[in-house]
């Protein structure tokens, strides 16, 4: 126990002031994990919205697997990155294996079916009236897609606080597709993982402690709009 | 705007909602759509606003073909139809946020003026500052037909807009629903609500189960329904089952202990008497007139309802319901006890064929 609480204070103390290597390696993870919720909600807002306003058939099955898609593993994302980036994979070329794009792809496409899905669940609840009130003022198919996303406007900020909090938090398959190396693709969580199986304990305490500051800060942030 | 309605289906899954519906709504008159919860009231409704795609059929609107409708086209017919949900949708906002959602959604322009001139309209003059979902039922209602009435559509779908108001709200709200009609728009109500159809309607079109039973003008379907489902639901007073006889060459209806003299051509088989309770004359002795039928018991129950009286009348194990004037109530002494004497006509009596 005593080890523990030694471990907090050394760790606390490593953060006042915190090291420019700690302030870079959080930049980065905020940075990758932001840049990949971003790419995913672009992705996941239109999809959710196609899903809950749109009829068709084999509906239910799509949305199934979006459902199911919330449930693969990430390292088995990062595995399907590994295989696409690396010198031999189709996106060999392009050089991105152990860079930040490759870390950015591989939580984009984690954070993905988890936005669509949640954002589709909480959708349902509000899609119907406004697409209904919207259709009923005569609102054309831009106007109406504008009133949804307007209205569903907290289900979308739920969904991309979740996305958010789940790439942020993720080790494995950032390490794989990253490569955890000094000054480039180094993030919080790979850092931690790597300092504490160091022996580090109250290096990976201080950063343990930042990311949860880190996750904290945005949440709030992001929960400070829903309050608008 | 001229409706026109030809063969419109409607499923859900397997379940049909709508079949085989033909009919026509013009303007100028309240088109009342009546039937009970479930008859598909709004599904038709959702059809003809647009808001969901039939799965058999076609509507005309103004003589063009639905169907061969492009995406703007569509959207533009939209915006001559209004529609009034059961259900208020409201947004979160104030009364004149919500007010001013339609023109602001489509980019409209709309003036100070307009908008006073609405909620004065629908009776909520200086509202505009409260937040909408805080206003009780009968004005979230008005609130939601100020809002279409700003738009002024040719067009005015209406679904039970009264349905779990107070009096007063629902007054006011018919009201505006006769207005609306009167000025030459289409109007398309849906109720469920007899004395709201009784009162606003020109035409009415019966739905039950999915399909229109009965169409017409409001008298004919209301006096002389075609089936028992109508006449139980539109004149739920006075209908009695029983069979058609022959006796010293008249025409009566016996169901055991009441023989009702009545108009038929038929003289055996099945069949259910219905007799409206403003035809029905109460006497205190036996009245000589020209008038078939006339029965003795004891009142059961005197009801008031505002403009008439209404007696619950025992002749011969069937209860009769029967309205009278309320001075004739307080003249003649009528209260529970009272032994007194129903005469009709047999030409008030309205045949129904059974089974």
């Amino acid at each position: 126990m005593n080890y523990i609480l030694e471990g907090l204070k050394q760790g606390a103390a490593l953060l006042l002031p915190p090291s420019s290597e700690i302030l870079q390696i959080v930049a980065l993870s905020l940075a990758v994990s932001g840049a990949a919720t971003l790419l995913a909600s672009l992705a996941a807002i239109p999809a959710s919205l196609f899903l809950v306003l749109k009829e068709f058939r084999g509906k239910r099955f799509v949305v199934g697997l979006v459902n199911t898609a919330m449930a693969v593993p990430a390292v088995l994302i990062g595995l399907l990155v590994y295989g696409m980036v690396n010198r031999r994979g189709p996106l060999g070329p392009l050089g991105l294996l152990f860079t930040p794009g490759a870390m950015i792809i591989a939580q984009a496409l984690l954070a993905f079916p988890l936005i669509t899905a949640l954002s589709l669940a909480a959708l349902k609840g509000v899609a119907r009236d406004a697409r209904d009130l919207a259709l009923s003022l005569g609102a054309n198919r831009r106007q109406l897609a504008a009133a949804v996303i307007h209205q569903g406007r907290f289900a979308f900020l739920t969904a991309i606080i979740a996305g958010f909090s789940r790439v942020i938090g993720e080790t494995g398959m950032t390490l794989m597709v990253g490569g955890n190396i000094k000054g480039q693709t180094r993030v919080l969580t790979t850092a931690i993982s790597l300092e504490t199986m160091k022996g580090n304990f109250e290096i990976g305490i201080a950063l343990g402690i930042v990311l949860l500051l880190a996750a904290l800060a945005v949440n709030v942030a992001l929960q400070g709009l829903q309050g608008k | 705007m001229h409706i026109l309605v030809e063969n419109l289906g409607q499923t859900d899954g397997k379940k049909n909602i709508l079949q085989g519906i033909d009919l026509e709504f013009a303007p100028g008159v309240v088109n009342v759509i009546l039937g009970p919860n479930g008859a598909g009231k709004s599904t038709l409704l959702r059809l003809l606003g647009l808001l969901d795609k039939p799965g058999r059929g076609e509507i005309y609107y103004d003589g063009r073909r639905l169907s061969a409708m492009s995406r703007s086209e569509r959207t533009s017919l939209r915006r001559r139809a209004g529609f009034v949900f059961q259900s208020p949708l409201l947004l979160a906002g104030t009364v004149a946020a919500n007010l001013r959602f339609g023109p602001r959604l489509r980019n409209l322009p709309v003036s100070e003026q307009e908008t006073s001139r609405v909620l004065e309209k629908n009776g909520l003059r200086g509202r505009d500052g409260q937040e909408a979902r805080l206003l009780s039922g009968g004005e979230k209602q008005r609130l939601q037909l100020a809002r279409v009435m700003l738009l002024d559509p040719d067009l005015y779908l209406l679904d039970e807009p009264t349905t779990n108001l107070d009096p007063l709200s629902v007054k006011n709200i018919e009201a505006a629903i006769a207005r609306l009609a009167h000025e030459g728009k289409t109007v398309v109500l849906a109720t469920h609500n007899l004395i709201q159809a009784r009162l606003l309607a020109g035409k009415i079109f019966f739905l039950k189960e999915g399909r229109l039973v009965q169409a017409g003008a409001a008298a004919e379907v209301l006096n002389r329904p075609l089936s028992l489902d109508i006449a139980e639901f539109s004149a739920a007073e006075n209908i009695i089952p029983g069979t058609l006889a022959l006796r010293d060459g008249r025409t009566v209806l016996d169901n055991g202990r009441l023989a009702i003299e009545v108009v038929s051509a038929r003289t055996s088989g099945r069949a259910a008497a219905v007799i409206r309770p403003e035809d029905i004359l109460v006497s205190e002795k036996p009245i000589a007139s020209s008038a078939r039928n006339s029965f003795r018991g004891p009142v059961l129950a005197v009801a008031d309802l505002g403009a008439v009286m209404a007696l619950s009348v025992d002749c011969g194990g069937f209860v009769f319901t029967v309205f009278i004037t309320r001075i004739s109530c307080v003249q003649m002494n009528l209260a529970p006890g009272v032994e007194i004497f129903l005469t009709f006509k047999a030409t008030s009596v309205h045949l129904l064929p059974l089974e």
